[in-house]
Formats: structure tokens, C-alpha cells, sequence
């Protein structure tokens, strides 16, 4: 007992004595903070001591911190987005190294602004991001597929299944009016936003430089990434965010940082995906003799004359069904499409130190289309290194080489009218064979075409702190493409005479930036950064093309020889120069961390503007308060971070070109035996261009809960676009087709949403991430040129016409409404004054016609009755995610949705009109496959109320038009939520990767293109133009079933 | 660490001078990119060769919109109803266009089959290529005006008096097809105006071609010039006829428009220093192969400089047959002719004219044997080649000139200078003197400027400006004084033209119908 007396009393002595000396003693910590994953040190992370606990000191730029402490307290390291770290002090120390463990929330990231990285928490831009472990579930040719509803207010539609194509990507809402083509085929000028790859801004647009609808030679250098490769994506929505980038900024930037190494151990990782992509649902048709029985039945009801009944006797196809030439039943589709067997490979290694790592990265990826003949393949190779020898210089180098080799068919890529029209011909006929084989089907299966993009980007980048505080930092890059494109098209294809076409493209940009940051806090709560830059960008590329048509033989593709009337090219195509030279500034102060504002200035001069207009100037400035910091809120404490964000900035792009503002002249011919070079008349110079001003509002409430339980971010933007360029029709009297000019103006508000929940404690086995996000955008046009008198309707050829009216949203529908089918002949209006019924084109309606709103209630219905109507641009987009995971088990579900839109189901259209002609122009090959139509609302009998009018009466095509395409009968609601892909994913246990000699196995299985949940009628509502105009000549995007793993060694 | 901070200061601002002072100056040069494969309007109008390719192109606008179809034909010498279709020829349902354009029936000629895929005359109606000329000219004359590098003064003149001529030239032309029309001589006009009255119009052209006519040269050392490019010759003409022109609808002040034409006559047939002359009818085919000395202003094309203009763009296309035109087998007679009766009244049996030989064959006959070999020289074509003989346009000529100075002058009651004139051109023709005893010296000029210049797209206008076609006795088909008045003497515009230009109107007697 005494002892044990004794011992407790010696117990409490040392105890108090420790204590006092420990209130004595003093001693002093130095060493670092660095990312325990990047091994990079950070600056600004705050050491906490006391109780209360209070800062005692920050550590500089390179993590160091030097304090003094009392042994026997507990020192925690602070930074924001990390765990707090925490240190019992138990003596002096020199070399501490803490290593923080980052947080699991969104909110504290380090971001790149303006080519410099910084931390989220003191920026005030809006921006987010997306992990590259975000983008690894599903092998696909264009990473940008894969951020489709995932980053609130970045709208893509994947609207084509063609395999290496982009889909159409829109941020914040629609920024250009420029729209292409007419009737189905409209197209809407790609507004893509700025990419910069490891700190080199892409074009991302390569491919569609020869036009919006024509599929250009070339591949986009996205398609030329692996997704393995890539560490992070950063989408940068609002102006403050942007206006660093300049005036190429103007949609928005998407920053992709690829991998670098960081492991003291070299890290090999292989990973393989094979992918069974297949063919939506195809097209019902009637086969064989239904066909034929539907077609005479059809003919035998409607005929109006005793000539439609002989006429059948003339139309083997329909009479001969004892002869076997007629006497089949192919299905055409299953000619053109199938279901394909693909795979990707990717081996990466990197390693390295904080003084010099590595990385590199070799992927194959090979996808065969879903239609016969098309496909995509890549090879890539990424290397990049990084040197940083002592705490003042850094220098890395990357290299990456890709080869994209796409197969297109006959077809541009994601238009195959071939296909399109083949795939419906008539399946009496008997299938495709030498003899018998339709120049089209030969066509799409035996048209041999290859583009090929081979690119190589190398940059280096160097960095050197001459000062404390001041680094000087410089990047130099240059990106070479050659783009070869070639199609041989054999005789039977091209009316007996085959034919060679050879394009031949190369560009080139060289890129350099030079910047000099400063960086410093003074009294420990003044921080400043103040940053000057300038780049240049010098832009070259080059084409050529060829076409040799009547080569001699099918066998024999070249070289060619020489046959000058019937073959054309050869010269130089394409020829453009682009020069590019900027400077910007930008300065950034913030108090404690607290308060946070944020200036930039850039001047950006463009080749393209014209010596007088040279440079345009981008401005921007942002307020942060980060309230969670302020004193009152630590009562507050389920609130880990909370700030409040507004900025405003311009992105003002030259719209202009040498053409527009000097105007153009044309070598013409001769005349009097001299040259003539005369003023092209397309568009009538204007000296007066001024660029495009996007200026843009954002208000941002970012809310991190609950011990990063819950993220909350809102964001509400305004943003005006003005002067946008428009072509203004002119007057004939002119001479002159059109004047650019920039009397148009559009206004985009909307709100983001993103809110992300853990709700599972971290204790639990479970983990269960769920996301969800929204983006409203309303688009409303605010101006056009005086002249238009506030609206101006482009008129379509099959009459689907857009209308631009100002005060509503930008590109509306204008066609006639259609209010039903006439049940009977009395439901048709009569005219009380001529006393004949309502009428179009000559003839009268009668039961079972259209029932189309008589506008101007002439008793006609012509070109008079049309009405604005619809919206082709979604309201709302977004998307959701779910991720459950149990030890190394997990499942990962991501979905996006697209609501309020309206979409014109010409698919639909072109499927009822398929029965306007039973017999077919050409006896011999008859009609259209014709098509059930038991599952159509369709009037068939007096009395029948129905949604579509009768189809079976051919002798109504030509001028009732039933199914004409300019009428609302096709605009149906778009909205659609889609499972993009479900993914299993398992890890091996390390017993057992490591018995087989690896340190991690994992292996999943993914389906892609899951389902879609849509009220639409029409076979797929994402697969539309960007006009909202379901196109049946597109390509359809698979389903994909994949199963893939990863080995780590 | 003031002092580190003084350094970082100084070493900020230093850098910021270096931005600010090297880099805007370089930065200019270095975005300053001149495109290598098209002419943008920075890298345009650098050189005399650059002018001249403008002008150039000036003249081949015009001159393709006039043999883009049958123009010369359809707009000056068809519509009063004195040519037909031979029946049976080569294409005859197509080449009857010629009868219904000879009543005045534009619409039909412009929309109806069978004619309308061969003739395409909706493309008359569009005027769009004139004004492309006119801004052309504008667009030249402010270029001139601006500077060009290494352009002497005198060749700047003589190009601006060349391209307000063509501006001028141009008016004028639509003046006559249109009626009144859209005025304007500012570079890069943009903004839609209305149509001005037509008579204002020639009045502003008669003004500006005589501030410009003396930057012109009487003709050109040059001889593939001659003619072919605008001499103070032409202004003359242009000046001339406009006059005249203006002296039919602007009664108040026909006086002054026919002092005007004289004073402008007198300088051109007196002053020229021999520039021109009337070549021997024997010489003709040099006339009309073109840059003669007869030629006041042509559209000039040679099958030796590769031109090729449209088939259907000659007048006489269809006015000659075999052995002009190939294959025999397709041409054995012509495809139109003029009737006998009207042939007859301008070239009477039994009195002499060399012209009825040299430029007509079977000029009676009254079927396909008609021919007029007056736009046969120069023929390249042989077997089977389809091609009109390599002739040019020609516009104004001496003779043209001579008559309008005759007619201006009998019209002031000054017939003994116009007499002369007048027995200047039955001279080269070889023809009996005109008489003052005679009587009807107005009536026998308007029938002399017609034997002196059928096909040469002149009738329709000279009946329209002296009021004749309201009468049987000058033309076949003749219009009615309220048709006349509506605008039936107009072709009808183009309904684009109402496009983008809210006062616009177009041609009402063509919209409303032909009336009675």
C-alpha cells in the first residue's frame, strides 16, 4: 500500500514538476509542412497552440516554419482541405517534415489561375473540378464525354456515336447565333471552351475548322489523351476565372492537368478494358410478304384511280411474288449494323522524388463502330519529368506523341446518309450481292477512308526564385499535327468510275509564356500575389487535297495518273497563319485569409483583328469573404468552411477577320486579255468591327458541413454577351450579300447547383459518396440589327425554320401548329364566304388530314401560318452520382439529365412518310421498307380522335403533306435522364495480388449508355443537333458492356 | 528587408518599363499578318497592276451580266414585235420567246416553259451585278483617291475617269431597262435607299461624267485599248444618250437636254484629232471583230485570248444559219427572222444601200432564209462545232453618234447642220443622199439609226425615249399610252429587291398584270 503510496505521490510530483518545467521550458520547432501525397510543401498552413487554441505562426512559401512551443503542449498543424495534424511536443526539433493528409472535400483544393497554382480558398472565381479517378470507369475515345453531368452548368450533349467524335459542349448557356445549313441539318457554330493541357492552350476545334457540318480531315487533340493519364480537370466558368485566359476564354476554359510521379518506389500500373459495344434498337419493319401484302392492301384502300391498280401490274416488286428475285426478306439494317469486340490498353510508370520524378504513359485504344466501316483507334505515349534540385528552381519537361486513326466510312462521321437511306430500302429485294448490289450499300461497306492525325506536343517550363518571393517562370511549347485524310471509292460506288481523294494537312503552334510572380505576407495576416505575364502564340497549318476520279481499275489505287477533266484539287486547300501576343497582370490581396480580392488585367493582340483595332482588354475582379474564419462563427461549428464569392470580368474576342475588315478581292477571270481581280461581293467590309464582349456576374455561396460531410455550392451568373458578330442581310442594291456587323446581343442567367453528401460515419465499413448538381439557363436575345425590326427568321429548306426574335430565347422554332387530326369531314372549317372548306395547296381537308391552325383565318393554310414556338436550347442540365463502396468492393453509378427542351422527332417524320409511296420510282427496286405502325395514335377510320394524321393514304403526300416536317406535330418535350454508366469495381486483397507478384489487382465491370428514361417518342433525345433536330441520317451512340482491371506492381 | 524590398521594387518596375517600351512597337510587326492565299484588303490596291486588274474586273462584271443570256437581244431589239421564230427550225417551241417578248409579254417570256430553261431572262430582272459594278467603280474611285503607291497622277485621272464612266454607263443601262432606280457613288454603300426618279438619276450621271470626261483620253497608243476601254469618246456618247434619254420623259426641258447632246456631239465629232472614223462598209467585219477606230466603246472577246461567252449571249445567234453557223445539218436556216414588212419598210426594194448586201442575206424572204451576215465575220467554227462567230458587243459606235448628234440637231429645228450628219452615214453605206425636199427628216433619222444599227441593241430604247412605240406606224406591237405610263416599257425587277430594303418598290405594271 505505502508503496503504492508512495509511487502515486511520485507520480503527481513528476507530474507538476513536468508541468512547471514544462511552463518553463520553451523550446524551438523547425521544419516543414508538405502534401503527404505530392510531397509538396505548403505554404500558409497555420500552427495552432493554447487553450483556447491560437495561431502562433504560418509556414513561408516552401512549408518551412520556425516556433517556438512548450514542451509538453500539443502544436496542430492547420491547413485548410487537410486534416489537422497534431504534435505532441516533447523537445526542441530542427527537421520535422509533417505531412498533411489531405481532406476529403471538394471546397480546398489548390486550383491553377492564370497558369499559377493557388489555393481554392483564396480564389474567387467559380470553378470546378473533376478527379481523373472520376473519369476511369468507361474507355472512350474523347474524355470530354465522360464530364457530361458532372460539372454543374458544363452542358454536353453526346450526340453522336460516331467513334472519336466530339458532341457539342456548351458552358453557361448558348454564346453564339451563328447557326449553319438549314432544315435538319442546322447546325449551330461549335462554341467550345479553351482547353489548356498541362499548361498549354489546345484548339479543341481542329476537326471542325472546315465547316460545322462537314467533319474536316483531323482528329481533336482531346481524342489524343488516354484518360489513364489524366490527374485532374478544372472547368473554369466565370469571368474573373477566365479573363486570364483572354479573349480564346470567352466559353469558359477546361484545364487538364495530366499525371506526374510521385512515389519513392517506381509504380508500374497496367490497365485493360475489353468493350462489347452494340447497336441500339434498330428500326421495326414489316419483312418479306407482309411488306408486299401491306403495300397492295395500302393501294387497294386508297387508290383513286383505276391507274393505280394497273400500275401495280407494272410494279414486279408488288405483282411477281412468285418470282425468287422479289420473293425475300433482308433486313437491310442488319447490312450496316453490328455489334463490336474492342479494347484499351494503358501501362503507366512514374516514380521519383521531390527533387526529380517521372512519369510515363503508353495507352492503345481501339473502338469499332457500331456501323459497319467506321472506327476509331489511338496509340499515345506521354512522358513528363520534373526536376527540382533545390527549393528555388523547378524545370519539367513533357513530351507526348498520339496517333488517332478514324475510319469514316462513306459518311462524314456522324452524318451517313448512306447508311441512312440504304439501311430502308425495300426487303423484298434480295440482299446485297455483286450483281445486284445498290451503289450505296457498296458505298457504306466497300468505301475504304482513312484520317489520320499524328501529333506531338513537347513543352518545358521552367521556374526560378531569383528573390524570396520572386519567381521568374517560363514555358515554352510547341504542338505539330499532320492530318491525312484518305478515301479511295470504288467503281461499283460511283457510278462505274472509282475514285481517289488524298487530303493532306499539317499545323503547327509554337507557344511561349513568360511570367514573374510575387508572392509575400507581411505582419502575418497581409498577403499579397501579384503576377505579370505575357505569351505569344504563333499559329501555322497548311493543306492540300487531291481527287483523281476514273482510275482504271478497283484493284489499282494509285499512283495516279492523269485525267484533267474529270479530276480536280491539287493545289494548296487551306492555308492560315494566326499570331497571337499577350499581356496580363494580376493582384491578388487577402487579410488573414479572410477577406480575398482579386484583380486581373490582360491586353490580348490577335493577327486577325486589323492594325487599327489590335488589342482587346480583358478585365476582371473578385471579393471572397470566407465568413467561417470570422470570431462569431465559432459557435458555428458544424460549419467547416463557408464563403461568399462575387466577381465580375469581360472576355472581349476579336470576331473580326482581315476579310471583314479590309474585305476581300477575287482573282477573277481575264478580260481583254488581262487579269482581272475584282472585290468579292459576299460580305461588305466593315472598318468598324468591334469584338465580342462577354461580360459576366457571379455570385457563389460555397458550404463545406459536417466535417466535409457536405459540400454545398451555389452559383447564380449573369451574363451578357454583346456584339456578337452577325452577318446583316443587305439590300441587293448594295451589291453586296451581307454586312458583318455587331448589332446583336444575347443575355444568359442562370443558376448552378452542386451539393455532395457523405452520409456514412467514417467510422463505418460503408462508404457512400452521393452528388447531385443543376444548372438553370435561360437565354434570351436582346438585340439584332436595326433592319430585322427584332426579328429575323432563317428559312429552312424542308421548312423547320429558326427564328431569332428578340425578348425570347435566342433560336425558337417557327412552324405551323398543329392542333390534331380532323376526326370527320364536318370537323373541317368551312369559309362562310366562299363557303368551301379550309384548303392547302388546291386541295380540300377532309377526315383523317392534319388539323393546322389557320392563322390568319384565310380558310389556306400556306406559308402565312407559321408561328414562333418551341425552344430548341435545354432549360436544365445536370447530373448525379452515386458511389458505394464496402472494403474493396464498390459500385459506382453516375447519371445525367436534360429537362426542357423541345426537340422536332423528325425520325418520326421520315418513318410515317416512308408509306407516302407504295410502288417506288424505280419499278424494279420498289419503295421503302415499310414500317408497322400499330403502336402510332394514328386516325384510321371517320370518328377515330388521334394524334397523327392517316398515313396510309399515298395520293395525300403530294399536297396535304400529312407529315410535312415544318409542323409541331413533331416538337416533343427532350427531356431525358440518362444512367450514363454503373460500374463494379473489386481490389483484390494484398495476400493475394502480392502471392501472384503484383501489390494491387483490380479488376471492373461497366455498362455504358445504361438506359435512358425520356418521354420522348423518337429513338433517342440526346442524339439531336444542337438545335434540337432529331436527325435519322446520324450516327446512334452505343451501349457499351465492359470489363476491365488494373495491375499495380 | 527594406532594402530587399527596394531591390524587388526596382527589379518589378524595371521589367514592367522593358513591357511597356520593347514590346507594344515589336508587338505590332509581329501581329501584322498578311495572308498568302487571298487579296484582303490590306494587301490590295498596292500597285498600278493592282488598279489596272480592278478595272479590269469592272468590265468583265458588266460584260458578263449582258452575255449571261439573250440580253442585247431581249432588251433592245425584240420587243416592239418585229422578229419571229422560224417555224420548224432547230428548237423552234424555245426560240418562240422571241414572239412573246415581241408582245410585250414579260412575264411569259421570263416564267413560261418552253423557253424559260434555255433563255433563263428572270436573270435580267436582277439587278445585282449592275450595282456590284458600281460599288466596284465606287469602291476603285475612293481607293484612288486615298493614294495608291507608285500610280502617276496622270494615270490615276484617266482610271477614275474610267470607272465613273463605267459608273455612269452603268446607270444609264438600268435607267433604260428599270426606270427609276437606286442612285448612290459612295464606296462600300451599305445602307438600302429608295428607288429615285429616273430623270434625277440621268441628270447626277450627266453631271459627274462631265467633271470626269477629260480625265479620259481621246483614244489609247495601245490598239487593243481602242475602243474597248472608256475614251472622253465614250464619255461623249454616254453623255449624249443620256440626254437625249432624259430630253422623252423630262418634257419641261427637252430643249436644254438636246443643246446639251449637241454641244456634247459637236465636241466629240469635231475635237477628237481624228481618233475616230467611219471604216468602208467593205471594212465592217473589222468593226465588228472590235478595238476599230470606228468604235466608240465595245465589249471586246476574242476566241485567241480563250473568251467564251455564253451561245446565247450574240445577238445573232439566231439571226444566222448555215454557212455561219455549224453544223449544217442544225443550221440550215436561221432560227428567227425579221418579218419582210418591216424589212422592206427600212431598206425599200428598189433603192440602193450596200448595207441590204454586206450585212443582210435573203433580207426579204420573210422565213429562215434570213440571215444577217452584219454579225457574221470572223467565223472559227467549222463541222461539227456549235460557236457563234468571234464578234464583239459593240455599244457606242461613230455612226450611233453621228445619227443621235442628227437627231438632237432636226430636233432643234437646225436641219441644215443635221443633214449633212446624217448623209455622212448613208454615204459609208453607199446610199442616196437624204433631201430636205423629202419632208420627214425626224422620221428618216429614227429609220436611218435603224438600218445603221439593227441588233446593236438600240430600237426599243430610241422607240421607247421618242414615244414612237405608242404608235402601230413605228412598231408592230405596239403599247397603249395608259400601258406606257404604268412602266410597260420596263422590264420587270427582280422581287428579291424588296429584301432588306423597307422602300423598295418594284415595277407595278409587272406585278399588277399588263392591263389592257
Amino acid at each position: 500500500m505505502k508503496i503504492k503510496l508512495i509511487l502515486k505521490v511520485l507520480v503527481c510530483i513528476l507530474f507538476l514538476s513536468s508541468n512547471l518545467n514544462a511552463q518553463n521550458l520553451k523550446v524551438i520547432l523547425k521544419g516543414r509542412v508538405i502534401d503527404e501525397g505530392t510531397k509538396q510543401p505548403i505554404p500558409m498552413a497555420s500552427l495552432f497552440a493554447g487553450t483556447p487554441p491560437k495561431a502562433i505562426t504560418f509556414t513561408d512559401e516552401n512549408g518551412h516554419f520556425s516556433a517556438a512551443a512548450v514542451v509538453g503542449t500539443t502544436v496542430t498543424f492547420r491547413y485548410l482541405g487537410y486534416q489537422p495534424y497534431k504534435l505532441k511536443i516533447t523537445g526542441a526539433q530542427e527537421n520535422l517534415v509533417i505531412k498533411l493528409k489531405e481532406l476529403d472535400n471538394s471546397m480546398d483544393e489548390v486550383v491553377i489561375r492564370g497558369y499559377v497554382a493557388r489555393s481554392k480558398e483564396v480564389t474567387t472565381g467559380s470553378s470546378f473540378s473533376v478527379k481523373g479517378s472520376e473519369v476511369q470507369d468507361v474507355p472512350v475515345a474523347n474524355v470530354e464525354q465522360l464530364l457530361q453531368g458532372k460539372v454543374p452548368g458544363l452542358n454536353i450533349q453526346n450526340n453522336t456515336g460516331a467513334p472519336g467524335f466530339r458532341g457539342t459542349v456548351q458552358l453557361r448557356g448558348l454564346a453564339t447565333l451563328a447557326v449553319s445549313n438549314s432544315g435538319t441539318e442546322t447546325f449551330l457554330q461549335p462554341t467550345s471552351p479553351l482547353y489548356v493541357i498541362d499548361g498549354i492552350p489546345i484548339d479543341a476545334d481542329k476537326a471542325s475548322e472546315m465547316g460545322f457540318n462537314l467533319q474536316g480531315p483531323g482528329i481533336s487533340p482531346l481524342s489524343l489523351i488516354p484518360q489513364e493519364d489524366i490527374e485532374n480537370i478544372e472547368v473554369l466558368k466565370d469571368a474573373q476565372a477566365t479573363a486570364l485566359y483572354g479573349s480564346r476564354a470567352a466559353y469558359g476554359v477546361i484545364i487538364i492537368t495530366t499525371k506526374r510521379g510521385h512515389s519513392q518506389i517506381p509504380r508500374i500500373r497496367y490497365t485493360s478494358n475489353f468493350f462489347v459495344s452494340t447497336p441500339p434498337a434498330l428500326r421495326q419493319t414489316l419483312g418479306g410478304n407482309e411488306e408486299r401484302a401491306l403495300k397492295l392492301q395500302q393501294i387497294y384502300g386508297n387508290a383513286v384511280s383505276f391507274q393505280d391498280i394497273i400500275r401495280i401490274s407494272q410494279t414486279p416488286i408488288l405483282s411477281d411474288s412468285l418470282n425468287s428475285y422479289y420473293n425475300n426478306s433482308t433486313n437491310w439494317q442488319s447490312i450496316f449494323y453490328r455489334t463490336t469486340y474492342n479494347q484499351t490498353h494503358n501501362l503507366a510508370i512514374d516514380g521519383g522524388d521531390e527533387k526529380f520524378n517521372y512519369k510515363s504513359n503508353v495507352g492503345y485504344f481501339l473502338s469499332n463502330g457500331i456501323l459497319k466501316n467506321t472506327g476509331f483507334s489511338r496509340y499515345t505515349l506521354n512522358m513528363n519529368a520534373e526536376l527540382r534540385p533545390n527549393d528555388r528552381f523547378r524545370f519539367t519537361a513533357f513530351l507526348s506523341g498520339g496517333v488517332g486513326k478514324q475510319q469514316k466510312g462513306d459518311g462524314l462521321g456522324f452524318l451517313q446518309y448512306g447508311v441512312a437511306d440504304n439501311a430502308q430500302a425495300s426487303s423484298l429485294l434480295p440482299g446485297p450481292s455483286f450483281y445486284q448490289s445498290s451503289g450505296g450499300v457498296v458505298s457504306a461497306l466497300q468505301t475504304l477512308n482513312s484520317n489520320a492525325t499524328r501529333n506531338i506536343r513537347t513543352s518545358i517550363d521552367g521556374e526560378y526564385m531569383f528573390l524570396p518571393g520572386v519567381k521568374l517562370a517560363s514555358t515554352f511549347s510547341y504542338n505539330y499535327s499532320s492530318d491525312i485524310e484518305d478515301t479511295f471509292t470504288p467503281a461499283a460506288a460511283n457510278q462505274q468510275f472509282s475514285q481517289v481523294y488524298g487530303f493532306n494537312g499539317r499545323s503547327s503552334a509554337l507557344y511561349n509564356r513568360n511570367m514573374i510572380n510575387y508572392n509575400a505576407t507581411f505582419n502575418k495576416k497581409h498577403s499579397i500575389y501579384v503576377s505579370i505575364a505575357n505569351d505569344i502564340n504563333d499559329q501555322r497549318g497548311q493543306s492540300s487535297s487531291i481527287r483523281q476520279a476514273r482510275t482504271p481499275n478497283d484493284q489499282f489505287q494509285g499512283p495516279l495518273g492523269f485525267d484533267a477533266s474529270n479530276s480536280a484539287g491539287g493545289g494548296v486547300l487551306g492555308y492560315n497563319r494566326g499570331r497571337l501576343a499577350s499581356f496580363w497582370g494580376a493582384a491578388s490581396y487577402d487579410f488573414m485569409r479572410k477577406y480575398v480580392i482579386d484583380l486581373s488585367y490582360r491586353i490580348d493582340g490577335t493577327s486577325s483583328s486589323g492594325l487599327n483595332n489590335l488589342y482587346s482588354k480583358n478585365p476582371s475582379i473578385g471579393l471572397r469573404w470566407n465568413f467561417n474564419k470570422e470570431n462569431w462563427m465559432s459557435a458555428f461549428d458544424w460549419l467547416n468552411t463557408g464563403s461568399l464569392r462575387v466577381s465580375w470580368g469581360k472576355n472581349i474576342t476579336p470576331t473580326a477577320s482581315l476579310t471583314s475588315i479590309y474585305g476581300k478581292y477575287n482573282i477573277g477571270g481575264n478580260y481583254n486579255n488581262q487579269q482581272s481581280i475584282g472585290v468579292d461581293f459576299g460580305s461588305i467590309p466593315n472598318p468598324d468591327l468591334i469584338p465580342k464582349t462577354r461580360e459576366m456576374y457571379n455570385f457563389g455561396l460555397d458550404l463545406s458541413m459536417f466535417n466535409g460531410k457536405v459540400d454545398l455550392n451555389v452559383d447564380a451568373y449573369y451574363s451578357d454577351i454583346r456584339n456578337e458578330l452577325y452577318n446583316r442581310n443587305l439590300s441587293n442594291t448594295t451589291g453586296f450579300g451581307n454586312l458583318p456587323s455587331n448589332e446583336t446581343g444575347m443575355v444568359n442567367y442562370g443558376y448552378e447547383l452542386y451539393f455532395a453528401v457523405r452520409p456514412l460515419s467514417n467510422a463505418s465499413k460503408f462508404k457512400l459518396n452521393l452528388s447531385f448538381n443543376a444548372a438553370w439557363n435561360n437565354n434570351i436575345l436582346t438585340r439584332l440589327p436595326v433592319g430585322y425590326n427584332g426579328q429575323n427568321i432563317l428559312f429552312a429548306d424542308n421548312g423547320q425554320n429558326t427564328i431569332l426574335r428578340v425578348g425570347r430565347n435566342t433560336l425558337s422554332n417557327y412552324l405551323l401548329v398543329n392542333q390534331g387530326v380532323y376526326s370527320v369531314n364536318k370537323d373541317v372549317p368551312v369559309d362562310p364566304v366562299t363557303g368551301l372548306r379550309y384548303q392547302t395547296n388546291g386541295k380540300f381537308y377532309q377526315a383523317g388530314d392534319p388539323r393546322i391552325k389557320d392563322v390568319n383565318g384565310d380558310y389556306i393554310m400556306d406559308k402565312n401560318d407559321y408561328q414562333i414556338t418551341g425552344n430548341s436550347q435545354p432549360l436544365l442540365t445536370g447530373g448525379m452520382s452515386a458511389s458505394l463502396s464496402y472494403k474493396s468492393l464498390g459500385i459506382n453509378i453516375y447519371a445525367s439529365y436534360t429537362a426542357k427542351r423541345t426537340i422536332l422527332n423528325n425520325a418520326l417524320a421520315s418513318r410515317l412518310s416512308i408509306m407516302n409511296d407504295p410502288f417506288g420510282s424505280d419499278p424494279l427496286k420498289g419503295s421503302k421498307a415499310v414500317v408497322a405502325l400499330p403502336d402510332i395514335d394514328m386516325w384510321r377510320a371517320p370518328g377515330d380522335v388521334a394524334k397523327y394524321p392517316y398515313a396510309y393514304d399515298y395520293t395525300r403526300y403530294a399536297t396535304i403533306q400529312p407529315f410535312r416536317y415544318d409542323q409541331t406535330l413533331w416538337e416533343e418535350d427532350g427531356t431525358y435522364l440518362k444512367i450514363n454508366n454503373v460500374t463494379v469495381f473489386y481490389s483484390f486483397p494484398k495476400k493475394i495480388s502480392q502471392r501472384l507478384g503484383v501489390s494491387n489487382i483490380r479488376v471492373q465491370a461497366s455498362v455504358s449508355n445504361v438506359i435512358t428514361f425520356s418521354p420522348y417518342s423518337g429513338p433517342n433525345p440526346e442524339n439531336v443537333t444542337a438545335l434540337g433536330r432529331d436527325l435519322s441520317a446520324g450516327y446512334p451512340n452505343s451501349r457499351d458492356y465492359i470489363f476491365g482491371f488494373n495491375l499495380d506492381f | 528587408m527594406h532594402m530587399k524590398m527596394k531591390l524587388i521594387h526596382k527589379c518589378i518596375s524595371a521589367v514592367l518599363l522593358l513591357i511597356c517600351i520593347v514590346l507594344p512597337s515589336g508587338c505590332k510587326k509581329y501581329l501584322d499578318i498578311k495572308p498568302l492565299d487571298q487579296l484582303t484588303g490590306n494587301n490590295f490596291f498596292k500597285s498600278k497592276e493592282d488598279v489596272e486588274a480592278s478595272m479590269t474586273s469592272i468590265y468583265l462584271k458588266f460584260f458578263q451580266k449582258i452575255s449571261e443570256t439573250w440580253v442585247i437581244g431581249a432588251v433592245g431589239e425584240s420587243r416592239s414585235g418585229e422578229a419571229f421564230a422560224v417555224i420548224n427550225s432547230n428548237s423552234y417551241s424555245t426560240r418562240k420567246v422571241v414572239e412573246v417578248l415581241g408582245q410585250n409579254n414579260m412575264n411569259s417570256a421570263i416564267n413560261d416553259q418552253p423557253w424559260h430553261d434555255t433563255y433563263h431572262f428572270e436573270q435580267i430582272t436582277n439587278w445585282t451585278a449592275y450595282y456590284q459594278v458600281i460599288q466596284s467603280a465606287n469602291i476603285l474611285i475612293s481607293k484612288l483617291n486615298e493614294g495608291i503607291p507608285n500610280l502617276s497622277e496622270a494615270d490615276k485621272n484617266r482610271y477614275i475617269g474610267e470607272a465613273v464612266f463605267m459608273r455612269c454607263f452603268t446607270y444609264f443601262w438600268m435607267v433604260r431597262l428599270y426606270g427609276d432606280v437606286v442612285y448612290y457613288t459612295k464606296a462600300y454603300q451599305s445602307e438600302p435607299l429608295p428607288r429615285e426618279n429616273m430623270v434625277s438619276v440621268m441628270n447626277k450621271c450627266i453631271a459627274d461624267m462631265k467633271q470626269y470626261k477629260d480625265n479620259l483620253p481621246w483614244t489609247y497608243n495601245d490598239p487593243s485599248r481602242r475602243g474597248v476601254r472608256a475614251n472622253r469618246g465614250s464619255a461623249l456618247a454616254l453623255i449624249m444618250h443620256m440626254n437625249m434619254w432624259n430630253a422623252g420623259f423630262d418634257a419641261g426641258h427637252t430643249t436644254a437636254y438636246y443643246e446639251d447632246a449637241v454641244k456634247s456631239g459637236q465636241e466629240l465629232l469635231t475635237q477628237n484629232g481624228n481618233a475616230f472614223r467611219l471604216l468602208p462598209i467593205e471594212n465592217w467585219a473589222e468593226v465588228i471583230k472590235g478595238r476599230s477606230e470606228e468604235s466608240l466603246f465595245e465589249f471586246y472577246q476574242s476566241v485567241n485570248y480563250g473568251d467564251n461567252t455564253s451561245p446565247l449571249a450574240p445577238f445573232a445567234d439566231t439571226f444566222l444559219h448555215y454557212p455561219y453557223k455549224f453544223p449544217a445539218s442544225a443550221y440550215q436556216t436561221s432560227l428567227m427572222a425579221f418579218k419582210s414588212i418591216y424589212m422592206t419598210k427600212l431598206f425599200p426594194v428598189d433603192e440602193a444601200d450596200k448595207r441590204k448586201d454586206v450585212w443582210y442575206a435573203d433580207i426579204y424572204s420573210n422565213d429562215g432564209h434570213f440571215m444577217m451576215p452584219k454579225f457574221a465575220g470572223n467565223i472559227y467554227a467549222s463541222g461539227n462545232q456549235d460557236k457563234n462567230p468571234d464578234n464583239s458587243y459593240l455599244i457606242f459606235r461613230l455612226a450611233d453618234a453621228i445619227l443621235l448628234q442628227a437627231e438632237a440637231l432636226a430636233e432643234l429645228g437646225r436641219d441644215a447642220e443635221a443633214i449633212p450628219l446624217l448623209n455622212q452615214v448613208r454615204a459609208r453605206a453607199g446610199a442616196v443622199p437624204y433631201n430636205a425636199v423629202q419632208g420627214g427628216l425626224k422620221d428618216f433619222i429614227f429609220l436611218e439609226r435603224r438600218r445603221e444599227l439593227q441588233g446593236e441593241g438600240h430600237t426599243w430604247f430610241d422607240l421607247v425615249r421618242t414615244k414612237r412605240i405608242l404608235s402601230q406606224q413605228w412598231a408592230s406591237h405596239p403599247l397603249t399610252v395608259e400601258q406606257f405610263n404604268r412602266g410597260a416599257w420596263t422590264w420587270p425587277i427582280d422581287k428579291n429587291s424588296l429584301n432588306d430594303n423597307p422602300g423598295m418598290t418594284l415595277n407595278q405594271y409587272w406585278v399588277s398584270g399588263a392591263g389592257i
